[in-house]
C-alpha cells in the first residue's frame, strides 16, 4: 500500500545517458508498465528503483520518503528478474524463506508465510523441490512468490515472462494481474511487449532513448499517441510523410483538412482500422491495388499500394471477397497529424459507408 | 522386410567401423598406460619377481616396513605434507580474492593482468628456477623452506586464479542481486549465494593445487635440495641405479595416495570443464 | 568521495599479491638473467657467454638433441591424441567412456612415478618383454628396449602429455557445434571434406594451445629425460640441472636457461596470443 515517485531521475554511463530526467508518479496499488524497445533505459530505471544502479542525479521517493541513499538490501522493494533467478543450490522452500530468515522471523511464522505464498502462486506442495526440477513458468511463479512473501511496498518486475513461450506468457500475465489485485500491491512492470503492457497495466509509460514519451492509460496510449514514436511503436500504424499548405494536406487523390494553419513537412498517421474499404471508383477515396493478403485468422491484413501515398496497411473482414492485384478504394475516417515541435492533432473525417460485404467487387 | 534387414546390417557395419577404432584405441591405451601403472603396483607388493614370470612369484609387505623406516623418507614425508598444505593455503589466500576481483570488478588493465598469469606456463620450469635460484641465492632463500614455498606457489597461480575466475563469472549476477533485493547484506550474499555456487570449481582448484604441489619436483630439487627434501626428490637416486626396485615402487604408491582422492572426484572435475578452463581453452 | 576512491583501488589491492609473484619471480628473473648473459666479465655488453655455449660441443649437441626429441614427441603425441579426441567427440559408447578414462589416467600420476613405471615396464626383461616372451619366446629375442635411449624420452613425454592433449583437443572439438557438421553433411560433404574444411580449421586454436604448452613442457623437462634417456646426448633440462648442481656452475646454467627461454618464449608468445585473441574476441 504505497506510492512511488521519481523526481528528475537521471543515469549516465560514461558518455551515454541511459535515462534522462524522468518524472513519474505511481499511485497506491497501481500497476504501471514501463514499455519501450530494448536499450530505451527502462531496465536501468527499474534497477535504480531497486537500488542496483545508483542514479547520477534525481530522487526516488517511496511513500514520500527518499530512498536513493538506501542500499538495495534495505529498500522496501522486491524484484522479479527476467532470468529465473532461483538460487539453484536451495530448495524452493528455502528460496522463499531466505529473506524471511534474514528478518529473524519465528519458524512457524516463516512456515505459514511460505505456504501462503506458494498457495498464492498456485504451487502448493512445491516446497521440497529443487529449482532445476521446475519448468520455466513454475520457476518464475516461485520467483514471484519469493518477492511477494516479504510484503514489499513496491513490486518490481523486469521482463519476467520474456523467456517463456507465448501461450504460457499469456496465462502467467493473467495470473499476475489477479495476484496483484488480490494483494493490492503497487507494481512496476518493465516490458518491450506492447500486448503485455496493454493488457496488464493501469497506466503505461512509453520510453524511448531514455525519456518518457507518454504516460497514460492503455486506451489513450493506443488511440491518442502523444508522439510520433509512440504512434509508430504501439500497434500497427501507417505513417505517411506529407506537405501541409495552410489548412490542407494534399495526399494522393485526397485533400485532408487540418484545423490548424501551417506550412511545412508533417507526418500523417492512420491506424489500419480507421481506413474503410470502398469501391474502386469512389470519389472520396484513394484508389489502390491490393499487393498482398495476409491471413491473420479472424481477419485479414492487406497491403495496398496507393500511388503517391505509399503502401498502406488495411484490415479487411474475412467475408469480403478480395484477391491480390485487385483495385479497391480506401477511405480514411480518422488520422493524426504530427509536426516537429507541435502537439499532435487528431482529425476525424465524415464517416463513409464502407463497402457492403454482400457486394461482390 | 528386406530393406529393414539391409539397413540393420548397414547400421551394424557402421557401428563396427566406428567402435572398431574405439576398441583398438582402448586396447592400445590399456597396454600403454594401465600396464606400466600396474607394474608399479605389483612391484610394491612383490618380494620375488624374476623374468619370465608375468606376476611376482612371492608376495608380501616386507619391503614396506623397510622403505617406510628409511631415514630420508622420515625426513621427506613430513616436509612434503607441510609444504603442500602451506602452499595450498597460501595460494588460496592470495589467489581467491584476486580471482573475485577479476571476475566481478572492472578496472583498467584487467585483461592484461589476467593474461600475465599465462606466463607461468610460458617458461620452462627448470630454466626459470635456475634464474630464480640465482636471485634466491643472494637473498639466502636457497635450501630454505620459505624458498621452496615461494617457488611452488608460483606453480599454483594459473590454476588457482583462472579456475575460480571462470567460476565466479559463471554465477549470474542477478542471482546475487535477487538476494540483495530480499535484504541480505553483501557479506551474506557472498557467503550464502556466491560461495556455494562456486564451491565445486574452487574445490577442484584447491584439490589440484594440493596434489600438484605434493608431486612438484623441480622447485624442490633446485631450490630445496639438499636441506629441504621432498618425497619426489629423494626418489631420484632410488629409481636410478637402485638394485632393489621395491623402494621406488613403494614410494611411488605413497606419492600416489593423494591422487586417489583426486581420482574419486575426477568425473565431476572433468565434467565441469574446470581443468581446461585453467589453460585458456 | 573517499568511499569511491577506495572502491576503485580495491581490485588493484586484491590482485597485487599474485601479480607481484608473477612479475617478481617470472619477468624479473628472466629479464635479469637475459641481461646478465649479455654482460661480459668486465661488465660491458658482450656475447662471450653465448660464444662459450656455442663453442662447447656437448652444449650444442644437447640443444639439437632437445629439439629433435621435442618434435618427435609432439608428432607422436598428435598422431595418437587427435584421432582419439575425434573418436571421443563423436562416440557415446561405453568403449569411448573407458577409453577416455584410461587416456586421462596419467594426469593423476606423479611425474616421478610415471618415469619409474615406464622404466619397469619397458626396460629389458621388464613386464612388456615378459608378456611378449610368454606369447612367443622367439619374438621376445627381437625386443628392443627404449630404456636409456632417445626413444625412452619420447615415449615418456608422450605418456605424460596424453591426458592434457586429449582434454584440450576434446574441448576444442566440443566447441564445434554438431549443427555445423550436420549442415555440411546436408549439403553433401564427404567425411574427409568435413574433417579438413570444418573440423580442422575450427579446432586450430585448441591444437595450437596443445602444441605450445606441450612444446614448452617437453623442451624444458627434466625428470623423464634424466631417468629414461641416455647418458649422452643429454637434453637441455638435464644439462642445466647437472651444470647447476653437479658441476656447480650457475652462470653457465643460466646461459643454458636463457637459451631455453628464448626458444620457449617464441612458442609462449604464440600461446598467449592464441588465448588472448580468443578472449578479447569473446568479450
Amino acid at each position: 500500500m504505497s506510492t512511488l515517485s521519481l523526481k528528475q531521475l537521471r543515469k549516465q554511463f560514461g558518455d551515454v545517458t541511459a535515462v534522462h530526467e524522468i518524472n513519474l508518479e505511481v499511485g497506491d496499488g497501481e500497476f504501471l508498465c514501463i514499455l519501450g524497445p530494448s536499450g530505451c533505459g527502462k531496465s536501468t530505471a527499474l534497477r535504480m528503483i531497486a537500488g542496483f544502479e545508483e542514479p547520477t542525479s534525481g530522487d526516488i521517493l517511496i511513500d514520500g520518503q527518499s530512498v536513493v541513499t538506501m542500499a538495495a538490501n534495505h529498500r522496501p522493494t522486491a524484484m522479479v528478474f527476467q532470468k529465473y533467478t532461483l538460487w539453484p543450490h536451495m530448495k524452493v522452500y528455502d528460496n522463499i524463506a531466505f529473506g524471511l530468515k534474514l528478518r529473524g522471523l519465528a519458524r512457524t511464522e516463516i512456515d505459514r508465510k511460505v505456504n501462503e505464498a506458494l498457495e498464492l502462486v498456485g504451487l502448493p506442495d512445491y516446497g521440497k523441490r529443487m529449482p532445476n526440477q521446475l519448468s520455466g513458468g513454475e520457476q518464475q511463479r516461485i520467483a514471484l512468490a519469493r518477492a511477494l512473501v516479504l510484503e514489499p511496498k513496491i513490486l518490481l518486475l523486469d521482463e519476467p515472462f520474456s523467456n517463456l513461450d507465448a501461450l504460457l506468457r499469456v496465462r502467467l500475465r493473467e495470473e499476475l494481474r489477479r495476484i496483484q489485485r488480490r494483494v493490492k500491491i503497487t507494481a512496476i512492470f518493465v516490458t518491450h511487449d506492447q500486448e503485455e503492457a496493454l493488457s496488464l497495466a493501469d497506466r503505461i509509460a512509453v520510453m524511448s532513448k531514455g525519456r518518457v514519451e507518454q504516460l497514460d492509460v492503455p486506451s489513450r496510449i493506443y488511440d491518442q499517441p502523444a508522439t510520433l514514436f509512440v504512434a509508430d511503436f504501439i500497434g500497427v500504424m501507417n505513417l505517411i510523410p506529407a506537405q501541409q499548405n495552410g489548412a490542407t494536406i494534399d495526399l494522393g487523390a485526397l485533400r485532408l483538412e487540418s484545423p490548424t494553419r501551417v506550412n511545412g513537412t508533417v507526418t500523417v498517421a492512420i491506424r489500419p482500422e480507421d481506413i474503410a474499404i470502398v469501391g474502386e471508383s469512389d470519389v472520396d477515396a484513394w484508389g489502390g491495388e491490393v499487393e498482398q493478403i495476409i491471413d491473420l485468422g479472424h481477419y485479414r491484413k492487406l497491403l495496398v499500394k496507393v500511388p503517391s501515398v505509399g503502401t498502406l496497411k488495411v484490415y479487411a473482414p474475412k467475408a469480403l471477397d478480395l484477391r491480390e492485384n485487385q483495385l479497391i478504394g480506401l477511405n480514411p475516417s480518422r488520422f493524426t497529424i504530427f509536426r516537429d515541435g507541435a502537439a499532435p492533432i487528431e482529425v476525424k473525417r465524415e464517416a463513409v459507408a464502407p463497402l457492403e460485404m454482400s457486394v461482390a467487387v | 522386410m528386406t530393406t529393414l534387414t539391409l539397413s540393420m546390417r548397414d547400421r551394424l557395419k557402421r557401428y563396427a567401423a566406428r567402435e572398431g577404432f574405439g576398441l583398438f584405441a582402448l586396447i592400445f591405451l590399456i597396454i600403454f598406460i594401465v600396464l606400466p601403472i600396474l607394474t608399479v603396483l605389483l612391484w610394491g607388493f612383490a618380494i620375488r619377481w624374476r623374468f619370465p614370470a608375468v606376476i611376482p612369484t612371492e608376495w608380501g609387505f616386507d619391503f614396506w616396513q623397510e622403505t617406510l623406516s628409511r631415514a630420508d623418507l622420515r625426513r621427506a614425508f613430513p616436509n612434503s605434507i607441510v609444504l603442500s598444505i602451506s602452499v595450498t593455503l597460501l595460494s588460496m589466500v592470495i589467489c581467491l580474492p584476486a580471482s573475485y576481483a577479476f571476475a566481478r570488478m572492472n578496472f583498467r588493465g584487467k585483461q592484461f593482468f589476467l593474461l600475465s598469469f599465462l606466463f607461468t606456463n610460458a617458461f620452462p620450469r627448470l630454466g626459470l628456477y635456475v634464474a630464480i635460484a640465482i636471485i634466491f641465492f643472494r637473498l639466502g632463500l636457497v635450501g630454505t623452506f620459505a624458498g621452496v614455498v615461494i617457488v611452488q606457489l608460483l606453480n599454483t597461480l594459473l590454476l588457482m586464479i583462472w579456475i575460480p575466475t571462470a567460476a565466479f563469472q559463471g554465477v549470474e549476477r542477478s542471482l546475487e542481486e535477487a538476494a540483495l533485493d530480499v535484504g541480505a547484506s553483501r557479506l551474506r550474499v557472498f557467503m550464502q549465494i556466491t560461495l556455494p555456487l562456486v564451491f565445486p570449481a574452487v574445490f577442484a582448484a584447491v584439490l589440484l593445487t594440493f596434489v600438484n604441489t605434493f608431486y612438484e619436483t623441480y622447485g624442490a630439487l633446485l631450490i630445496g635440495a639438499p636441506n629441504v627434501l621432498t618425497i619426489p626428490v629423494i626418489m631420484f637416486p632410488l629409481i636410478n641405479n637402485q638394485p632393489i626396485p621395491q623402494y621406488g615402487a613403494i614410494l611411488s604408491l605413497v606419492l600416489f595416495a593423494p591422487s586417489v582422492v583426486l581420482l574419486l572426484f575426477a568425473n565431476r572435475l572433468l565434467r565441469g570443464g574446470y581443468l581446461t578452463a585453467g589453460f585458456g581453452v | 568521495m573517499v568511499a569511491r576512491s577506495t572502491r576503485s583501488l580495491l581490485p588493484y589491492i586484491l590482485i597485487t599479491p599474485p601479480i607481484i609473484l608473477v612479475f617478481g619471480l617470472i619477468f624479473f628473473p628472466a629479464a635479469q638473467s637475459f641481461v646478465r648473459t649479455l654482460t661480459g666479465v668486465d661488465g660491458s655488453f658482450s656475447f662471450e657467454r653465448y660464444l662459450e655455449f656455442m663453442n662447447d660441443r656437448s652444449s650444442v649437441t644437447s640443444l639439437i638433441f632437445t629439439f629433435q626429441v621435442t618434435f618427435l614427441s609432439l608428432i607422436g603425441l598428435f598422431a595418437i591424441c587427435y584421432p582419439l579426441a575425434l573418436y571421443l567427440r563423436f562416440s557415446n559408447s561405453r568403449v569411448a567412456y573407458w577409453a577416455q578414462m584410461v587416456a586421462l589416467l596419467p594426469l593423476f600420476v606423479p611425474g616421478i612415478m610415471s618415469a619409474y613405471a615406464l622404466i619397469r615396464f619397458f626396460r629389458g626383461r621388464g613386464l612388456l618383454e615378459t608378456i611378449i616372451y610368454q606369447l612367443s619366446p622367439v619374438l621376445s629375442e627381437t625386443y628392443y628396449s627404449p630404456y636409456v635411449k632417445p626413444e625412452g624420452i619420447i615415449i615418456g613425454s608422450i605418456w605424460e602429455s596424453i591426458p592434457f592433449t586429449v582434454l584440450v583437443l576434446l574441448a576444442g572439438l566440443r566447441q564445434v557445434e554438431s549443427g555445423l557438421i550436420e549442415s555440411a553433411q546436408d549439403v553433401g560433404a564427404s567425411r574427409w571434406t568435413i574433417f579438413f574444411q570444418i573440423i580442422l580449421p575450427l579446432t586450430r586454436r585448441a591444437a595450437l594451445i596443445a602444441f605450445c604448452l606441450n612444446f614448452i613442457a617437453i623442451f624444458g623437462s627434466y625428470t623423464i629425460p634424466y631417468l629414461l634417456g641416455p647418458a649422452a646426448p643429454q637434453t637441455l633440462g638435464v644439462l642445466m640441472q647437472r651444470t647447476y648442481q653437479e658441476y656447480a656452475q650457475p652462470l653457465q646454467a643460466e646461459t643454458q636457461a636463457v637459451i631455453t627461454f628464448a626458444v620457449c618464449a617464441l612458442v609462449g608468445l604464440l600461446y598467449v596470443r592464441t588465448v588472448s585473441s580468443q578472449r578479447t574476441g569473446r568479450n
